[in-house]
């Protein structure tokens, strides 16, 4: 590898330094959050970093077509999205036969309401544990779950990420939640943190 | 707005996604509805605590260094 700077082929429209100076301010610094979320959809360290990893190659070839200083974030996570879809989602997990806008959610609420109404059990259950159950819940419901409760990002983005209607991007996320609660419920009665009646 | 609106929207509410009027609203039935108010300082609770347990992983440093070494060979 030659030592001398690389000159910019003809055809690129910005020079190389910039290119790689505007990617690393605004797309390289969402790293966490592209892996956190590779992390949950892939389900295993070794393939969320493949993920990323092809994830930001992807973006990098395309950056020309990124607007600067719109949103790099929704922008990588859709490039992400995209990837696991094409080349994970088959190879990783088996396809989803449920129809996840069936499932009914449980009101854990309703179930602790007189033990337990402030959730204090929740306090009992550690990281790896909600990681897990968050694990198990179906891909759709946890995509949507983790770009809200874990990214904190909008309806409207996520909806523009997922591809779905705002509306989907709500009931999707009160069924993930109600789903995850009642998870988190089941392990916490199993575990004798809270009495109640396991689902 | 009756109990079973207010659970419908809890979520959207807490996640600040309420048009003004239904915000406004669903706060006015919270004032009166201590059963209702229970439910969302339960699902305020949730939502807390769902934030704390997952955001604490970060990249892996070597994956930076992954990332870096194929993108500008370094």
């Amino acid at each position: 590898m030659a030592e001398s700077s690389p000159t910019p082929p003809a055809s690129s429209p910005v020079p190389l330094d910039d290119k790689r100076a505007s990617f690393e301010r605004e797309a390289l610094v969402h790293l966490d959050v592209l892996y956190r979320v590779a992390l949950r959809l892939t389900g295993n360290p070794s393939d969320a970093d493949d993920l990323v990893q092809e994830t930001m190659l992807k973006a990098y070839r395309a950056w020309e077509q990124y607007e600067q200083g719109t949103n790099a974030k929704a922008w990588l996570l859709t490039i992400l999205r995209h990837a696991f879809i094409n080349e994970y989602r088959r190879r990783t997990r088996h396809p989803e036969t449920v129809d996840v806008d069936t499932i009914e959610p449980f009101a854990v609420f309703s179930e602790v309401q007189d033990e337990d109404p402030q959730g204090a059990f929740f306090d009992k259950i550690v990281d790896d544990q909600v990681l897990q159950a968050i694990d198990q819940l179906p891909v759709a419901f946890r995509e949507t779950l983790v770009l809200s409760d874990v990214e904190g990002m909008s309806y409207q983005e996520i909806a523009g990420i997922l591809q779905v209607p705002v509306g989907t991007v709500k009931s999707r996320l009160f069924r993930a939640r109600q789903l995850l609660q009642g998870k988190l419920y089941d392990y916490a009665v199993e575990m004798g943190y809270i009495k109640g009646t396991p689902a | 707005m009756n109990c079973r609106e207010c659970v419908e929207h809890l979520y959207e509410f807490l996640d600040r996604e309420l048009t003004p009027e239904l915000e406004r609203e669903l706060r006015e039935h919270l004032e009166d509805c201590p059963p209702c108010g229970e439910q969302y300082d339960f699902e305020e609770l949730f939502l807390k605590f769902l934030r704390a347990r997952c955001k604490t992983q970060g990249a892996p440093a070597e994956l930076k260094k992954r990332v870096l070494r194929e993108l500008f060979g370094e």
